[in-house]
């Protein structure tokens, strides 16, 4: 008995000179790291989940992060790396849960839904005394404030114009659409373009996804439509009714879109401009990029939307997002990984790579977004750009997708007249006003 | 010392009978299969209900509490589910039918000999040895109407001078799922009726040739009738299956368009999955649970008898 006490307790003096050996050896490399940045003793990692729309975006946030942790030695950033379609439901499913990331990036449209849950960080007094406050665009500000609180920074910001192919519009003899364009010169212009021998379609509408309706409500808002006036959903007015016919009947009467539009969704509208099947398509910078790999950088540019009837046009305005939870473990390691995104070099990679647009002022205003073609169309589109009023209520967010969108399609495909469509989506806004 | 006399003491009496004992023994060993299906199926189950019985929105944590039958009431109201239900049926019906069909006269030429009978059999498996989100996407391309395999074919072909949205068109979206399904299932019913085939045994198909029966009598007095306990076991799990069954349908159309492909089982997943509607959705789930286990007591009621003939 008294022998194994002796020889456990070697055992033990044995175990502690080793582990003592090399924890020496280990602090050797404490200032001067071997393989890796070190970490402070006992230091909780910071968790950002990342909402992957493409594989591109992995590798240039794994390579972000990676610079971020070079940088300092407190902590580490883990990013957790989710796909689009499940990010909102998973990060809604963790705060439910009482576990969420310390800091995630969203699309702004979601922020709503979680301030809802009462799960968000109140950036504002941080965000008050940052360095770069005032260098933001008010605009985007805005896109991250609810009820008065700035609950995100906007790490990128973007808006809708149009994509057109330039190769096939000299090809066709067409003039380049003017900044000024009205409803007639976009449905000539979509006509000249659709040459259905050659499987080639005038205008890849969206029809599937929340961006379905915008991008309709865009036009609708071009006639003097809007979805809110005095807190009532007015959504379903007669200028709106007119000028959804307007643009249904693209698709509808004038064939100037492909057949599957009731199924296209982002990819489908992307992908069918990159293949060559649509000539114009609508939607925001972030595939200007994708789209010089696919059809080429000289073939191809952006104008903004067409002036309505009401000689009126607005361009949604929305914000990639930077955004902290209040149960998170590290929220100021949160907020030192999310405000060095902000900063130069970090948002320039982050931006460029992708074809979104920076949200600060000095960035956005650099010569590689200020002169490439494939940004004039956003560019121009800034001074009417409006922040979607889609973002009012928290409670609208998911409701477009799973009610409204059905209700679009039935439209799309002539089950549902536009008046008898917005009358029903107006139904479902006003009784989700929360 | 002397010794103290040992007294032979009275056997004390057990508490329970030998019989008990052994019974309680039995039950015993049953616990361990008990707490797995209570806890994996059972417990699912009464979960699903009670929570079909609150308004537990993920997004609206405020809201949370005990709300009786609402969610049921909201059901009977629910356009939607009324016609995501017309559309499950077509969606069944249409897929384990014609399933069926494939899969016996498949099951009927692979039991034939024939030289390179077992490739033939092992590539009538692939399509069901393929996942089902891989086969929705294969298939997603070939219906593609703007560079799908279909369209391609068929205009080459000379056939089709107007491209199709095969998935695209709310007529022509659930008869394209339905005929992938019909695709994907006709190796199931294939390998069952043909091992049901296997079984029978000769000496029938030997007696019935010397008495002079025709192939179709043949078919029609012995095939038929010693399948018929396969065919309906078959028959019912693929209908439960295919009744359940929401990948296909959510990686081609997601309900769409204009919910022409909504089926049950795909509503459910957009009310948890997109409207983290939890209540509403488990309230789904107890209706579909009680349609099923109605059509499985009238099926095996009306079948009654059949899967014992042999």
């Amino acid at each position: 008995m008294n022998q194994r006490r002796i020889l456990s307790r070697r055992a033990l003096l044995k175990t502690m000179a080793a582990a003592g050996t090399l924890t020496a050896a280990d602090l050797k490399w404490w200032e001067e790291p071997l393989l890796r940045p070190r970490r402070a003793w006992g230091a909780a990692p910071v968790r950002f989940q990342f909402s992957v729309p493409e594989p591109k975006r992995n590798a240039l946030v794994e390579s972000l992060v990676q610079r971020f942790n070079q940088t300092q030695k407190d902590f580490e950033v883990k990013v957790e790396f989710v796909p689009q379609a499940q990010a909102r439901q998973k990060l809604i499913t963790s705060v439910a849960a009482g576990s969420p990331p310390d800091c995630c990036q969203v699309w702004d449209n979601w922020v709503g839904e979680f301030e809802g849950m009462g799960a968000l960080e109140d950036l504002t007094p941080k965000v008050k005394d940052w360095k770069h406050y005032k260098d933001v665009l008010p605009l985007a500000w805005q896109t991250v404030t609810v009820k008065n609180k700035i609950a995100s920074l906007p790490w990128v910001v973007t808006n809708d114009a149009l994509y057109y192919r330039t190769d096939r519009m000299k090809e066709y003899g067409l003039s380049a659409p003017k900044d000024d364009w009205g409803f007639d010169d976009f449905l000539a212009f979509t006509k000249a373009f659709t040459k259905t021998d050659k499987n080639q379609y005038g205008f890849g509408m969206r029809g599937q996804g929340t961006w379905a309706v915008l991008y309709a409500t865009e036009f609708m808002y071009a006639n003097g439509a809007q979805v809110l006036k005095d807190g009532k959903v007015v959504i379903n007015s007669k200028e709106a009714a007119e000028a959804l016919d307007w643009y249904l009947d693209l698709f509808r009467k004038h064939k100037v879109c492909p057949p599957s539009v009731p199924t296209d969704g982002w990819r489908g509208i992307v992908e069918g401009f990159g293949r060559g099947v649509t000539n114009t398509y609508i939607h925001n910078s972030g595939s200007a990029e994708e789209q010089k790999g696919f059809v080429g950088e000289k073939n191809f540019s952006t104008v903004p939307l067409p002036l309505g009837p009401a000689k009126k046009r607005n361009s949604f305005y929305f914000s990639e997002t930077l955004t902290a939870f209040n149960k998170g473990k590290s929220r100021d390691g949160a907020w030192r990984f999310m405000s060095w995104l902000m900063e130069d070099e970090p948002n320039l990679m982050y931006t460029k790579g992708l074809g979104l647009l920076p949200s600060r002022k000095t960035l956005f205003e650099r010569p590689e977004f200020m002169h490439d073609p494939a940004y004039q169309g956003f560019i121009k589109s800034f001074p009417f750009s409006i922040v979607s009023p889609y973002l009012a209520y928290a409670g609208w967010g998911g409701k477009i997708d799973s009610e409204g969108v059905p209700l679009f399609q039935q439209a799309l495909v002539g089950k549902l007249s536009s008046k008898e469509f917005l009358d029903k989506f107006a139904e479902v806004l006003t009784k989700n006003m929360t | 010392m002397a010794r103290e006399a040992t007294l032979a003491a009275p056997v004390a009496r057990p508490l329970l009978s030998r019989r008990a004992r052994e019974l309680l023994t039995g039950y015993c060993y049953l616990i361990p299969v008990i707490l797995a299906l209570g806890g994996t199926v059972l417990f699912p189950i009464l979960k699903a209900m009670q929570m079909s019985l609150y308004n537990h929105v993920l997004i609206k944590p405020q809201e949370y509490g005990y709300v009786g039958l609402a969610n049921y009431a909201r059901l009977l109201h629910d356009e939607t589910f009324w016609l995501s239900l017309w559309n499950s049926f077509q969606w069944v019906f249409g897929s384990v039918l014609f399933q069926f069909l494939g899969g016996f006269a498949a099951a009927l030429l692979l039991h034939q000999s024939f030289r390179g009978r077992a490739l033939v059999r092992t590539v009538t498996l692939l399509p069901w040895i393929i996942p089902g989100v891989v086969v929705a996407l294969i298939w997603e391309f070939i219906y593609q109407p703007n560079y799908g395999l279909l369209n391609d074919v068929l205009s080459r072909a000379g056939l089709m001078t107007e491209r199709v949205a095969w998935l695209a068109n709310p007529a022509l979206a659930m008869p394209a799922v339905i005929l992938t399904n019909i695709w994907r299932g006709v190796p199931f019913f294939a390998i069952m009726l043909l091992a049901g085939l296997q079984a029978i045994p000769g000496e029938l198909y030997e007696a019935a040739r010397v008495d002079g029966a025709s192939v179709l009598q043949r078919f029609r007095f012995i095939t038929l009738p010693m399948l018929k306990p396969i065919i309906v076991v078959a028959t019912a799990t693929r209908i439960v299956w295919t009744f359940n069954y929401a990948d296909l349908i959510f990686v081609m159309t997601s309900g769409g368009p204009a919910n022409a492909t909504q089926i049950t089982s795909t509503y459910t997943l957009l009310q948890a999955y997109s409207n983290l509607d939890f209540g509403y959705a488990a309230t789904l789930s107890v209706a579909l649970l009680l349609i099923m286990l109605a059509f499985t007591v009238f099926y095996l009621r009306l079948t009654r008898g059949l899967e014992s003939v042999t």
